[in-house]
């Protein structure tokens, strides 16, 4: 069976455009969501059994769309999608433009993952960042326009930036597909060095690595529970996929530290600043900054060590679907019911790595890659800042355990849905053996 | 037939987890709990005692895609598994009058189950890590149930960090032996080996509840439900312990080890941080109102002296050690279930605001009365066995500083022991309405005293249990008949002890039933001339600050502990996190900034 | 056969020493304030006049109860001060002690007075309580300097068992080694304590707490008491000398040594209790803090150089 990549970009490109023609919006944004999932994982099906996936669009590389899918890149579809469907169920009234604005973020985060030139890479950014903006807008009070236009503005120089290096880089090599590029890399001339620089400030605003991420904890204060899941599991998970792609193209040592000490920092400055943080989404936001330092790290061991990939993986997955969850439960002031509490729970211990979560193996591997690379600071941060998670987790949970507010089914279900996820990709460690075995991210 | 215990014990958790009704849960788990008792019963035939015969194997791999479960049966964990398993059924007895639904204890406590069996079957690190962060899942959402955030938050940061540094100490035995086989691992005594040896000990100590690394303990011990603390402080704090001995005793080159920490002072640090823990909880203990954290200070102290015995680390010491583990799983289990049939009955924890409820809860009082017996080491209950090993292996050793402190020790239980008893139990009858505790908690704490009388009479019986652990871990075993044990330096007889009070008794008992005697009223008392009944606000119960004196005296120097420097420490922390809130000051044109510099500082970076 | 006879003729030497030292007890009670008065200037009871007063208490016709905890009291305190004689060698003749040894004397002697602060609780007089509290604090005071004393004499002698530490001072009482001297010192200012003499009698403070523990004694349940506190006098006082004075054994083998053992023994409790009752008559009362200050920080200090000392002879 012929799995067609593009077709998970496709259509939901053509329904979101679609859409102001088409009456019921939920529905139909539900039935492609769903219908996304599957193709996806059918994807995943084939990518696993036969390696990876080439696709080439209308004309021959380096001119026309390339799709290039590998193991990884089709997990990260299947998830990205799996999510938002998820999440979708949560959104309770749905007009038209917002369902053709999901349905924009979702495919452009998609597309960032399975393609294979860096040019779309750049426009999926674009097609993401603009249905972010308006997404994070939606509510139109003062926070969600404040946390829209913080967005926009970074964002704006981000693609600017971000163009400017892909400009570089198409000087140079003559080419914009991502393994051509890798394949020629060699030591780098001040261009190459430059067109890095501006490719990783630019991806990395999307990816919210410190200081680059500015726009974060407004964005995802302004923005309503559903709106900062998708951001957390979509956008930023596709951004930080992007820069595992940018370290395999340049692949030298200095790239490595650089991204080492970015992630170190990241990682304990936004634990810090979550420490101290009484606002909810605020919190889970600079928790998410945390978070993303510490999947950074992980890919600075990708030259050193083969437990990076793991626990890059594990990392993400566990991330993206427990801060889903933690996004759409801080709707809420309290969990109220059990289901809630449930995910709530289980989300914040995959988050802190307790097993039988997915986080769990995430901080085994990556401890034990940092300890094969004999790096003691990767270590001392990752003990301080697991501790300073775990104090304002436990905080948080003692707030929201308390609180007895009815949630509606509606409300209620979609994150205890998202936790499971977790719970199943912890108990069932086979994917590791997916993650490792074939395709790695370099194809 | 491992496989069939944890698979009875998952189901069980699966389907406890949606039971509402309290009665049905607590006998489903009972029962389910019977399981791993049995099949750690039966393992005892591996260490040459036969106690019953059912047949359940002891090994087993669960293989799952890259990742191998390595499970076998040890004689410490055969030890360790006696002692927790049997502690856990008359806990839930206890819980079927304690609680009126269940609203999570029972699916928990059998997750908890499941860990610790996981954990001292483990016989690799990484099902061993596994089940151990598992356990501290199960601690975590045990305290969730009762949501006091001080308790929550510190609980959790000790847990994540104990996980962490285990996991350090881990994957750096891992890298430096290319396995992770408990079998394999050879302990040599270099740097790095001393470097992960030391990150695990932390990490078990956070468990095992060492000062400094205590203070986690008072605020989940006073906020959580009994059944649950008499299990966390009686069983799993053990749990810590058993790691260390795992550590340092069961793996091969631990011996290569000790020959090389005997010269040095590691492990003499751990027996004096062992005696100090020991020495300044049990202050803490005496000046303290809340009869929970009474109970929390003396659990650190108790605890405390494990940690001597594992330092010290001679035959005697070991014994004493695992004697003093065992005994303290039970007599500690008693006292918080005694506290919580109190607290049932009266819905007061305070010390101050108890009394005499002995007269009206008789049987609480004896089984609270005989374990404050085996806390405070009064000859001839085991809790004596367990010091006097102790302090014989201190003297053996010329461990001039830790015995008389582990002695003094010894003495402050005794304050506080008298506290409990005073404040709680006697004095003023102040509350002449109750009734004794439901039946099935008075049977739950009778049976939890049940093995302390036993082992009363027969201590040997216990050190028959520890023979095939201090002969694996390559010590003498210690000479000793049922009654009998025997050390370099003296004996203790407890047939000795016992016909001796025998015959003490006649006189006393003479005397006793010379003349009748006949009750009088409790006002019927001499308060300098006064008439108690007349002045019905005065209290006449002195327990509250009891040891002022004392307090006055030693509180200075308490002060400035372990807490104040936490919690400057934790200020330094709140302080260096307001500074980075404060890099995302809101205004979109210095993050702007932010991206323009780092864009310039990495592209310099590259091009320099 | 033989052995049946033996084990018999040994548990009845037993029996007749642990009767005798608790006359001795009584007849102590009856010298000491004997020689109380005489210091103050008066004539004093006749010496036997504990048996008297103990003879009148246990026979006494009404007997007042407060219930079955405050009847603990009588048998405990009886049970334990008995049983912890039978565990001291008294003049060289060894009864149980090779069975047990100096950690179980120490915890024995927490028998009889932990029997007595039940019975004191559940009498429910509050000035019961706050004696038991003093006398649990003074017990928390004299015990470091004396446990301390206790360690350096085990770790020279290198046995923790008190018959041992008896026949190794044969010929060279412990005393008149130098560091132990300042130990004896030491154990005798605790000795102090234990026996609650002043100026440490705050425990039982008669004018401040109404005599404290025993406030709501009588009869019988005093009796007890008062034999109690007799006994507490020959085994505080034959522990002391165990340790320090050799056990009076000054000589070895047969019937006549044992006599003669025993009344040297004898001589020096007489001496030890006549010492503590002529510090008890010199000093009034401290306070429990200035008491816990006392042991906690002079005699400590002095019983840490003891025992420094001695451990760097043992490791020389």
């Amino acid at each position: 069976m012929v799995i067609h990549p593009v077709l998970l970009i496709a259509i939901p490109l053509l329904f979101a455009f679609l859409m102001p023609l088409l009456k019921r919006a939920k529905a139909v944004t539900i039935i492609i969501l769903l219908f996304n999932t599957l193709l996806a994982i059918l994807m995943f099906h084939n990518v696993y059994n036969n390696g990876p996936l080439y696709e080439i669009i209308a004309f021959s590389p380096p001119i026309g769309i390339y799709l290039y899918v590998d193991n990884i890149a089709a997990l990260l579809a299947v998830m990205i999608n799996l999510l938002a469907f998820i999440n979708f169920l949560s959104v309770e009234k749905v007009e038209i433009k917002f369902a053709m604005l999901y349905l924009l973020a979702v495919a452009s985060s998609t597309g960032i993952v399975i393609t294979g030139d860096i040019f779309n890479m750049f426009v999926f950014f674009e097609i993401a960042a603009v249905s972010s903006y308006a997404l994070v807008a939606w509510k139109r009070d003062k926070e969600a326009l404040e946390g829209a236009i913080k967005y926009m503005v970074l964002g704006s120089i981000a693609s600017v930036l971000m163009l400017v290096g892909i400009a570089f880089l198409y000087s140079e090599f003559r080419s914009l597909n991502i393994y051509d590029i890798m394949n020629r890399m060699d030591e780098g001339s001040v261009l190459i060095l430059l067109s890095f620089a501006f490719l990783l400030t630019g991806i990395g605003v999307e990816a919210e690595i410190f200081p680059l991420n500015g726009w974060v904890p407004d964005a995802y204060q302004g923005a309503a529970g559903s709106i900062a899941s998708l951001l957390s599991f979509g956008p930023s998970k596709a951004g930080i996929y992007a820069i595992a792609r940018l370290l395999m193209i340049f692949s030298w040592q200095q790239s490595y530290d650089l991204a080492l000490s970015v992630g170190i920092m990241t990682l304990l400055i936004g634990e810090l600043a979550a420490f101290r943080q009484e606002n909810v989404k605020r919190m889970l936001a600079y928790s998410s900054i945390g978070q993303m330092g510490l999947i950074l790290i992980s890919l600075s061991m990708l030259d050193s060590t083969d437990y990076a990939i793991i626990a890059f993986f594990f990392l993400l997955v566990s991330h993206a679907a427990s801060k889903g969850a933690l996004f759409l439960l801080s709707e809420r002031k309290g969990f109220g019911s059990n289901a809630s509490k449930y995910a709530g729970i289980v989300s914040v211990m995959s988050l802190i790595g307790m097993p039988p979560m997915a986080g769990f193996w995430g901080k085994w591997y990556i401890i034990m890659g940092a300890m094969q690379m004999e790096a003691w600071w990767i270590i001392a941060a990752i003990v301080f800042s697991s501790v300073v998670e775990a104090a304002y987790f436990a905080r948080y949970l003692s707030t929201t355990m308390q609180e007895e507010e009815h949630a509606s089914i509606i409300a209620a279900y979609p994150p205890a849905i998202m936790a499971t996820l977790t719970l199943l990709l912890g108990i069932l460690p086979f994917i590791y053996k997916i993650a490792t075995i074939g395709g790695v991210i370099n194809g | 037939m491992v496989e069939m215990v944890f698979a009875v014990l998952i189901i069980a958790f699966i389907f406890t987890l949606f039971i509402k009704n309290n009665r049905v849960a607590s006998i489903i788990s009972l029962v389910v709990s019977l399981f791993p008792l049995a099949a750690f019963l039966d393992w005892g035939r591996e260490f040459g005692i036969n106690l019953i015969s059912i047949g359940f194997e002891n090994t087993m791999n669960i293989n799952m895609a890259g990742i191998t479960l390595h499970f076998s049966i040890s004689p410490l964990a055969w030890f360790f598994g006696i002692m927790l398993f049997s502690l856990i059924p008359p806990i839930l007895l206890y819980s079927y009058s304690f609680f009126s639904k269940n609203d999570g204890f029972y699916p928990f406590m059998i997750l908890l189950m499941v860990s610790v069996m996981g954990i001292l079957l483990s016989s690799d690190f990484l099902s061993f890590f596994l089940f151990w962060e598992l356990m501290a899942l199960g601690i975590f959402i045990m305290i969730c149930r009762n949501g006091d955030r001080k308790a929550m938050v510190r609980y959790l940061s000790y847990s994540v960090l104990s996980g962490v540094l285990i996991l350090a100490g881990i994957a750096l035995l891992y890298h430096m032996n290319g396995t992770l086989l408990f079998a394999e691992i050879m302990l040599k005594a270099d740097f790095e080996t001393m470097v992960a040896i030391t990150m695990l000990i932390i990490g078990f100590a956070i468990k095992a509840a060492l000062m400094p690394l205590h203070t986690w303990v008072p605020p989940v011990y006073s906020t959580s439900d009994e059944p649950f603390v008499a299990f966390l402080s009686g069983g799993l704090s053990k749990i810590g312990y058993y790691g260390m001995l795992l550590l340092l005793f069961a793996m091969p080159g631990a011996r290569v080890m000790e020959a090389y920490i005997n010269s040095s002072i590691a492990t003499y640090l751990l027996a004096i941080i062992g005696s100090l823990t020991a020495f300044f909880a049990t202050f803490l203990a005496i000046f303290e109102d809340d009869l929970r954290k009474l109970l929390a200070y003396s659990s650190i102290a108790q605890l405390g002296y494990i940690a001597v015995g594992i330092g010290t680390g001679s035959s005697i010491a070991m014994a004493g050690a695992l004697f003093q583990a065992f005994n303290h799983a039970f007599f500690k289990a008693t006292l918080f279930l005694a506290a919580g049939s109190v607290a049932y009955r009266t819905g007061k924890w305070k010390i101050s605001e108890l009394g005499g409820v002995a007269y009206k809860m008789p049987l609480t009082f004896m089984a609270a009365l005989f374990a404050i017996f085996a806390l405070a080491a009064i000859p001839i209950t085991s809790g004596f066995a367990a010091k006097w090993l102790l302090y014989e292996a201190a003297i053996e050793r010329r461990y001039v500083f830790i015995a008389p402190i582990m002695l003094i020790a010894g003495v402050g239980a005794f304050l506080y022991s008298f506290r409990i008893l005073y404040g709680v139990f006697l004095g003023e009858n102040r509350y002449p309405d109750i009734k004794e505790a439901p039946k099935p908690m008075v049977a739950g704490m009778f049976l939890l005293v049940m093995p302390l009388i036993i082992f009363l009479i027969f201590p040997g019986y216990m050190l028959d249990m520890m023979d095939s652990f201090l002969s694996s871990a390559g010590l003498a075993t210690i000479s000793h008949s049922p009654y009998v044990i025997h050390t370099t330096l003296g004996n203790y007889n407890t047939i000795a002890v016992i016909v001796g009070m025998m015959f003490a008794m006649i006189p006393a008992f003479l005397i006793y039933v010379l003349r009748k005697q006949h009750l009088v009223d409790f006002e019927d008392n001499f308060i300098g001339g006064e008439i108690p009944s007349l002045y019905e606000h005065i209290s006449m119960h002195a327990a509250h600050n009891f040891y002022k004196p004392l307090k006055d005296v030693v509180m200075p120097y308490l002060e400035g502990g372990a807490t104040s420097i936490y919690s400057s420490l934790y200020k330094v922390v709140e302080k260096i996190a307001d500074g980075a809130r404060k890099i995302y000051d809101g205004v979109v044109q210095d993050y702007a900034i932010y991206v323009m510099l780092f864009l310039l500082i990495i592209a310099g970076w590259l091009l320099w | 056969m033989v052995t049946v006879v033996s084990g018999l003729i040994n548990v009845l030497i037993i029996a007749i020493y642990a009767t005798v030292a608790m006359m001795i007890g009584i007849l102590f009670m009856g010298i000491g304030r004997k020689i109380v008065a005489r210091v103050h200037n008066r004539v004093g009871p006749p010496i036997y006049q504990g048996f008297i007063d103990i003879a009148k208490l246990i026979l006494k016709k009404t007997n007042i109860t407060h219930g079955w905890i405050y009847d603990l009291a009588l048998l405990f305190s009886i049970t334990g001060i008995v049983l912890t004689i039978l565990f001291l060698p008294i003049g060289g003749v060894k009864l149980l002690s090779t069975e047990g040894d100096a950690f179980l004397v120490l915890y024995l002697l927490a028998i009889p007075a932990l029997g007595f602060a039940l019975g004191a609780g559940a009498s429910g007089n509050p000035n019961s309580a706050i004696g038991v509290m003093r006398a649990l604090v003074m017990m928390l005071s004299y015990e470091l300097p004396f446990v301390i004393s206790m360690v350096a004499l085990m770790i020279y002698y290198d046995t923790t068992s008190i018959a041992e530490i008896v026949a190794s001072q044969y010929g060279k009482w412990a005393i008149l080694i130098p560091p132990f001297a300042i130990s004896a010192a030491v154990a005798d200012m605790a000795l102090q304590g234990m026996l609650m003499e002043a100026p440490f009698d705050i425990p039982i403070a008669p004018h401040e707490i109404a005599s404290g523990p025993m406030a709501e004694f009588g009869g019988k349940h005093l009796g007890s008491l008062m034999i109690y506190k007799a006994g507490t006098i020959v085994a505080y006082t034959t522990l002391f000398v165990d340790l320090f004075l050799g056990g009076g054994v000054v000589m070895k083998g047969g019937i006549v040594a044992d006599v003669v053992n025993f009344i040297v023994w004898f001589i020096l409790i007489f001496l030890v209790f006549t010492l503590s009752l002529l510090i008890n008559t010199s000093f009034p009362r401290f306070r429990i803090e200035q008491a816990f200050k006392f042991y906690w920080k002079y005699e400590a200090v002095l019983a840490i150089i003891a025992l420094v000392w001695v451990y760097w002879m043992v490791i020389s």
